[in-house]
């Protein structure tokens, strides 16, 4: 099978025997999946410079199953670079999207939000925001996605006022009190539904969910680029 | 012959060699046992003493055969200048090709989340110490322009902001005698991003 230029972004390389690489790639039409880059960092390869993480390329590749050659790469526009302090950000949604994303499965939305984040973090002041609305969009394509539509007991819309329980198989709980789950105020839930995360004080509890409801995608597992950004913290 | 356990052995040991197929080590294991049984010996001999003799250099972690190496030992030095770079052979290209006369900081790597190359797997600490010291004014981040090399760049910046020492990233651009055609386009941005007065 031959995929001819196709919409791609390399997620994580490593190098392979002495001049190849493995890419990791999240591609358009294809989904996720492994390429070998036979000679691309060898001294003549013109490749060199171009399969890099956060820039969109036109990929082409040729075989079947998890891991195919690639065959060619262009780069599709002029790459908005991610500045330094940011390649972090980056490199957490790569982690995520690696861990997480079955190979093989095409998911052009979550191809598309991908494209928006890595703009969004080129851009914008805050990186959480884009952040977050990139996690609820990875559990939704993941089948997991978050209900923060209606109480999961009574059906009732969520109230911006109230306070809930956000129980991860269950949805938000309006129930006082100690309680299992994630708190969260309804302000935060529609925060969330709309993707509007302008308001800073809602940013640390809508974390909270989505890093709990993370966690359960990834059994446990922890997250490297989580231990680095901890380390910067520390000091 | 071509049954002998020991051969076998020893083709696929060769084999650990960069760019050394099945093809290759054939060569080499019969050529070393027909032709230069004496060259032979004496690699294996050096193989043994340089693995017994080589280690890493307590300050810069670059490979040496004393706990300083030469370099960080050499009185002449300039001691105020630290280059932070990925690999020993890096470490060579720079001394061969500049004039660069301070010390160096060898990473042995880049930070590599997915890999699970972290700053202590770089021995991050030892150069934050080394930070510390108070000895060092400018620090060079020599990493190679990679993504992966970037975000060192930047975690290592950051660490010698914090102690008020300056922070410098090597230029990255055109090569010489390039034509601007044929050069990608991120090498290309980051040439115009980082253009300056003649």
């Amino acid at each position: 099978m031959r995929i001819l230029l196709q919409p791609a972004f390399i997620l994580h390389r490593r190098p392979y025997r002495n001049t190849s690489l493995l890419l990791e790639v999240l591609s358009r039409e294809q989904g996720r999946l492994g390429l070998v880059a036979r000679g691309a960092v060898g001294p003549r390869s013109r490749l060199k410079g171009l399969l890099q993480a956060f820039a969109p390329l036109l990929l082409s590749w040729s075989g079947a199953g998890d891991l195919a050659t690639l065959i060619g790469a262009e780069e599709e526009k002029q790459p908005a670079p991610l500045p330094p302090g940011r390649v972090l950000a980056g490199l957490y949604v790569n982690e995520l999207l690696v861990r997480l994303l079955p190979r093989l499965d095409p998911q052009p939305g979550l191809f598309d939000a991908y494209e928006t984040l890595l703009t969004e973090l080129a851009t914008l002041a805050d990186e959480e925001p884009p952040l977050r609305r990139f996690e609820k969009r990875l559990l939704e394509e993941l089948g997991y996605g978050l209900s923060l539509e209606c109480e999961a007991l009574s059906g009732q819309p969520i109230v911006a006022e109230a306070h809930y329980h956000y129980v991860l198989d269950q949805g938000p709980l309006a129930v006082a009190g100690e309680q299992a789950g994630v708190p969260i105020t309804g302000h935060g839930l529609l925060a969330l539904r709309d993707g509007d995360l302008s308001d800073p004080a809602v940013l640390p509890e809508v974390k909270r969910l989505t890093r709990a409801a993370l966690a359960v995608q990834l059994r446990g597992r922890a997250l490297k680029t989580r231990e680095l950004y901890r380390a910067r913290r520390a000091r | 012959m071509a049954s002998s356990p020991l051969l076998n052995r020893l083709m696929a040991a060769l084999r650990c060699l960069p760019g050394v197929g099945p093809k290759s080590a054939q060569r080499m294991a019969l050529h070393l046992l027909e032709r230069d049984r004496e060259g032979a010996r004496r690699l294996a001999e050096d193989l043994q003493a340089a693995l017994d003799g080589i280690d890493r250099c307590q300050q810069c972690r670059d490979l040496s055969e004393t706990a300083v190496c030469s370099l960080c030992a050499d009185p002449n030095r300039d001691r105020s200048l630290l280059c932070v770079i990925e690999t020993p052979a890096d470490v060579w290209a720079v001394e061969q090709a500049t004039g660069f006369r301070g010390l160096y900081f060898v990473l042995m790597g880049h930070l590599s989340p997915l890999d699970g190359i972290g700053p202590a797997e770089l021995g991050l600490e030892t150069l934050e110490a080394r930070l510390d010291g108070g000895e060092i004014h400018e620090i060079i981040l020599a990493t190679n322009p990679t993504v992966e090399g970037e975000a060192t760049a930047y975690y290592i910046a950051e660490l010698a902001r914090e102690r008020d020492i300056r922070a410098t990233r090597i230029a990255h651009g055109v090569p010489l005698g390039g034509e601007l055609e044929y050069v990608d386009g991120g090498t290309l941005a980051h040439a115009f991003a980082g253009r300056r007065d003649l």
